[in-house]
């Protein structure tokens, strides 16, 4: 009977007792949520224009922070060290166009997936390499981002909103907003949409793929530096952030992989899920059950509604 | 073939079948004598295919019955429905790309094996018998198609009218009693088509298997079957002997034009 | 010439369905066996320290030969994709010191096989979702075995005892008299016991994936519907392959914690590892045995020997040439997808086929 008190009821009396406290870990799991679905939405441009599922994407986030610090450390100007950044992913892009994707044309799903490991391995070497393996902290003060917090009075308490985090919750949804107008109205979009439904078909009607290729995965590559920037801002910049990113994954399985609106959706669901469930039910597991709790809601969209929320349904033929 | 009061093997009766809004079976009833060849024609997006995908327990229709074995058959699933001794070949072949052309056949008779995890780890005693065992059975019926020396090759390396082939002969090592055969001949020439016909017609009289085909080539169907079903937009159009059924008005309108 | 099926006629289907068919191949293997049981504990590997030879390279790289098997079986035979290696490895290795701790007495292999077993159960738990879900629905799944695992391994104190050090430590114990494993065993023991757990091991997967079941894995592997259609119940299927795979991993985790690493915390068994085996198995070929010693090989010993290359030959620090060797790995990776997806286990084929025909080779 205590256990059960203690799981279904204490936490929602503790949720009522302390308002201010429930609604700081909504502001939280907000702002995590809009950076989840942003991340998300670079897999899923990857996976509608190419079929790739990419598993470099979050290490791409790693090597853009680490970019941009390290420029900046060097004494480049931040906003040219951001330029900097944008131009070593559009290199990226185009190198990974020309060497992995234009050589595995019309392999097969787990093929191609399996070369973004290797490629995310790649990079973590090089990233390692080039700009050392140390933890240092984000530039966003410098790139004019505002900082400090600001408290608010609420529900006889207080909620306080770091500054930073209200500039990534706006910014990343001018961003989503952008890319899911880019998806439904441009003409590239349409491409893109063409392509992912059967590389050949596209290629008859004349749509180019390696050009599309380039795009979106330089389009990765952006959302890959904002993520990069405000996750780096919320906690260090360091290899830890892949952990972070990989979270976009059961974000997808709960979105469906090819939905611009499930991306959102579930980036939501799993940013507010994780933090109410880290503050209500972490401390009786034990805690840190933040690295985990998004993969188990997954695996239960996965076990009962495997399209996901807004994925299509496929029906199977012989 | 068999004059007397033919036996019914399996019958469909009244099946509907919907994909969303999307009716691609409506209202369709016929059967299969025991031991007779029946042929289901119609234009592309009959529903032929989804027929059989009914029959094999892959689609489940909204409505209808089938009848096997004098026997109303409760909704099965595919293996399920294996099991009864149904099997099948595939319109866009659905080999074992992976594995070679004596692996593929013996596949045909994993329902048969049933040695457990223990023996077949120490692959001895039982396990290995029963492996020979069937083995020699596979190469019996390798040897009847004509398929001995591309027996270890790779499957994904064979022309299309060999792995044709090897579907066929993967199905008939499940030593069914009612095969179902999609489109066999497509995209074969006229000499791999008469190899295939003549196989299917020795398989017919030599094991006395049951076989319902889809074919689109009119002249094989003609040759080969004893009864034949029409399908159009998912309906039943006509259902008769090749005969019957050539001459029938509706299906001349709707598909045939001029036989040839 | 020196390879050649010619004039070796079978004459019955028994002798056809042998593990090595040709009187080359077993002679191939009869020098492997001298080597690894005689010459290699007596002397250890050319030009190599005997206890680097010994500790660094032999015993690891027959751990995680083990290991490749397993998810080779899931990954290259059955076709479902994992992630979660590392975690059900960590499975096996909790589970055996639960038991060698709970009862004192335990049988080592009885032990063994017992983690095994608890690993495969875990498999299956979190293979379930495989049965509505392929490919990368299926990696987040086991993704999710991966985190949840760790975590635990970290925050469930029973599972190590409720040590201060959090770290699962092998006691000395004995079996038949021999101090087998704990800090007092010797690392000839450790050798000699890996050593005869991977041949049957080997012995017993190859037989398995001859048979019915490891069939059954192809076909659903090679196109799901079409096994489904000839009889083949997925569920069966797929969890056994679950289940045979997890029980491969789980003693590898047992023996890669107690008769090499001798103590090990949850990072032995993170996502870095689950990596690092997919790494052996895509590298030595997908579905095969003999790729998966390869894989399992060259993944192990080319970054130890670049790191000491590196560092005697030319001088450069562990932390450069450890970048090196990860660049490599992932570079390896893509070009083996590109150019041969069956990996070294195909390359070696090439050769053997090469080898028969020498030296005309039209």
């Amino acid at each position: 009977m205590e256990i059960l008190h203690m799981i279904f009821i204490a936490p929602f009396l503790d949720m009522v007792a302390l308002p201010d406290l429930f609604f700081q870990g909504l502001w939280d799991g907000f702002v995590g949520g809009t950076l989840y679905a942003l991340l998300a939405l670079g897999f899923v441009l990857i996976f509608k224009a190419s079929g790739v599922f990419n598993f470099s994407q979050p290490i791409l986030m790693v090597l853009a922070a680490l970019a941009l610090v390290s420029f900046y450390e060097m004494g480049i100007n931040p906003w040219i060290s951001v330029a900097l950044v944008l131009v070593m992913m559009y290199v990226l892009a185009f190198g990974v166009e020309r060497l992995i994707l234009r050589n595995l044309v019309n392999q097969d799903g787990n093929i191609l997936f399996m070369s973004t490991i290797g490629l995310t391995f790649v990079i973590i070497g090089s990233a390692q390499w080039i700009f050392g393996g140390v933890p240092s902290s984000m530039i966003h003060a410098e790139l004019g981002f505002p900082v400090g917090s600001s408290e608010m009075p609420m529900f006889g308490g207080a909620v306080y909103f770091e500054h930073i985090d209200i500039s990534a919750a706006v910014l990343a949804s001018i961003l989503i907003g952008i890319l899911a107008i880019f998806f439904s109205k441009t003409k590239i979009g349409r491409g893109l949409r063409a392509v992912a439904d059967d590389h050949q078909a596209a290629l008859s009607v004349g749509i180019s793929l390696n050009q599309i290729w380039v795009i979106v995965w330089f389009v990765a590559g952006i959302v890959a530096l904002v993520g990069g920037i405000f996750w780096g801002a919320r906690s260090d910049v360091s290899f830890a952030l892949q952990i972070i990113g990989l979270k976009a994954l059961p974000v997808l399985i709960i979105g469906g992989f090819t939905s611009v609106p499930g991306a959102i959706c579930g980036g939501l669901i799993i940013g507010l899920g994780e933090k109410i469930f880290e503050i209500y039910w972490g401390p009786m597991m034990g805690g840190s059950v933040e690295g985990w709790f998004a993969y188990v809601i997954a695996l239960v969209f996965l076990l009962f509604k495997p399209q996901g929320l807004f994925g299509e349904k496929i029906i199977e033929r012989v | 073939m068999n004059e007397k009061a033919p036996k019914i093997m399996m019958e469909v009766k009244n099946i509907n079948l919907r994909f969303g809004g999307v009716v691609a079976i409506q209202g369709v009833s016929f059967d299969i004598h025991e031991g007779e060849i029946r042929a289901i024609i119609g234009p592309n997006g009959a529903g032929k295919s989804s027929m059989l995908n009914v029959i094999n327990g892959f689609y489940h229709p909204q409505e209808g019955e089938i009848w096997f074995d004098g026997q109303k058959r409760p909704s099965m699933e595919p293996y399920e429905v294996a099991k009864t001794g149904i099997a099948r070949t595939f319109q866009n072949i659905a080999l074992f790309k992976g594995m070679t052309t004596i692996e593929n056949v013996m596949t045909g008779r994993q329902l048969q094996m049933n040695k457990n995890i223990f023996w077949q780890m120490l692959r001895y005693g039982p396990a290995i018998e029963e492996e020979v065992q069937h083995r020699k059975r596979c190469e019996e019926i390798i040897d009847f198609l004509e398929i001995n020396h591309i027996r270890k090759t790779p499957v994904g390396s064979l022309p299309y009218g060999l792995q044709k082939r090897v579907e066929l002969a993967r199905a008939l090592a499940m030593e069914p009693n009612l095969l179902l055969l999609d489109e066999p001949m497509a995209g074969m020439n006229v000499e791999e088509k008469q190899d295939m016909s003549r196989f299917i017609v020795e398989v017919n009289e030599e094991f006395g298997t049951t076989i319902a085909l889809i074919e689109h080539d009119m002249a094989v169907v003609m040759d080969l079957a004893d009864r034949v079903v029409v399908l159009d937009y998912g309906k039943l159009l006509a259902d008769g002997t090749p005969k019957e059924v050539q001459s029938n008005q509706a299906v001349i309108d709707a598909y045939l034009g001029v036989p040839h | 010439m020196f390879y050649k099926e010619t004039g070796q006629f079978k004459s019955k289907y028994k002798e056809e369905l042998a593990a090595f068919p040709l009187f080359e191949d077993k002679i191939g293997i009869g020098i492997l066996g001298v080597l690894t049981f005689l010459v290699i504990p007596l002397f250890g590997l050319p030009g190599l320290n005997y206890e680097f030879a010994m500790g660094a390279i032999m015993i690891p790289c027959m751990i995680f030969i083990i290991m490749t098997l397993g998810l080779n079986i899931l990954l290259g035979f059955a076709g479902q994709i994992s992630l979660g290696t590392g975690a059900f490895s960590g499975v096996g290795a909790y589970a055996f010191y639960k038991f060698i701790t709970i009862f004192p007495d335990i049988n080592i292999i009885i032990a063994l096989v017992l983690s095994g077993l608890v690993s495969a159960v875990v498999g299956v738990i979190f293979g379930l979702p495989s049965l509505r879900i392929k490919g990368f629905y299926l990696m987040v799944a086991t993704l999710a075995a991966q985190f949840f695992l760790t975590w635990a391994f970290i925050r469930v104190s029973w599972l190590y005892n409720y040590n201060a050090s959090g770290a699962i430590e092998g006691p000395n114990k004995e079996m038949f008299g021999i101090i087998m494993i704990g800090p007092q065993s010797s690392g000839m023991t450790r050798y000699y016991f890996v050593l005869v757990t991977l041949i049957v091991l080997t012995w017993l997967a190859s037989n398995v994936i001859r048979g019915r079941i490891g069939r059954s894995w192809m076909m659903i592997r090679d196109m799901d519907i079409a096994a489904e259609l000839i009889g083949i119940r997925p569920l069966v299927a797929k969890l056994s392959a679950f289940a045979f795979s997890s029980f491969y991993v789980g003693i590898a985790g047992a023996l890669m914690v107690f008769f090499w690493l001798g103590a090990a915390e949850a990072e032995s068994f993170d996502i870095n590892h689950s990596f690092l085996y997919l790494f052996m198995v895509i590298i030595g070929g997908l579905g095969s045995i003999t790729g998966s010693y390869m894989g399992a090989i060259f993944v192990w010993v080319v970054p130890v020997l670049i790191k000491e290359i590196g560092k005697s030959a030319f001088g450069f620090d562990a932390f450069v040439m450890e970048n090196f060797s990860t660049i490599l790995l992932g570079a390896m990776i893509i070009i083996i997808l590109i150019l041969e997806p069956h990996g070294l286990a195909r390359l070696w084929q090439i050769t053997k086929q090469k080898l028969r025909l020498w030296p005309f080779p039209y």
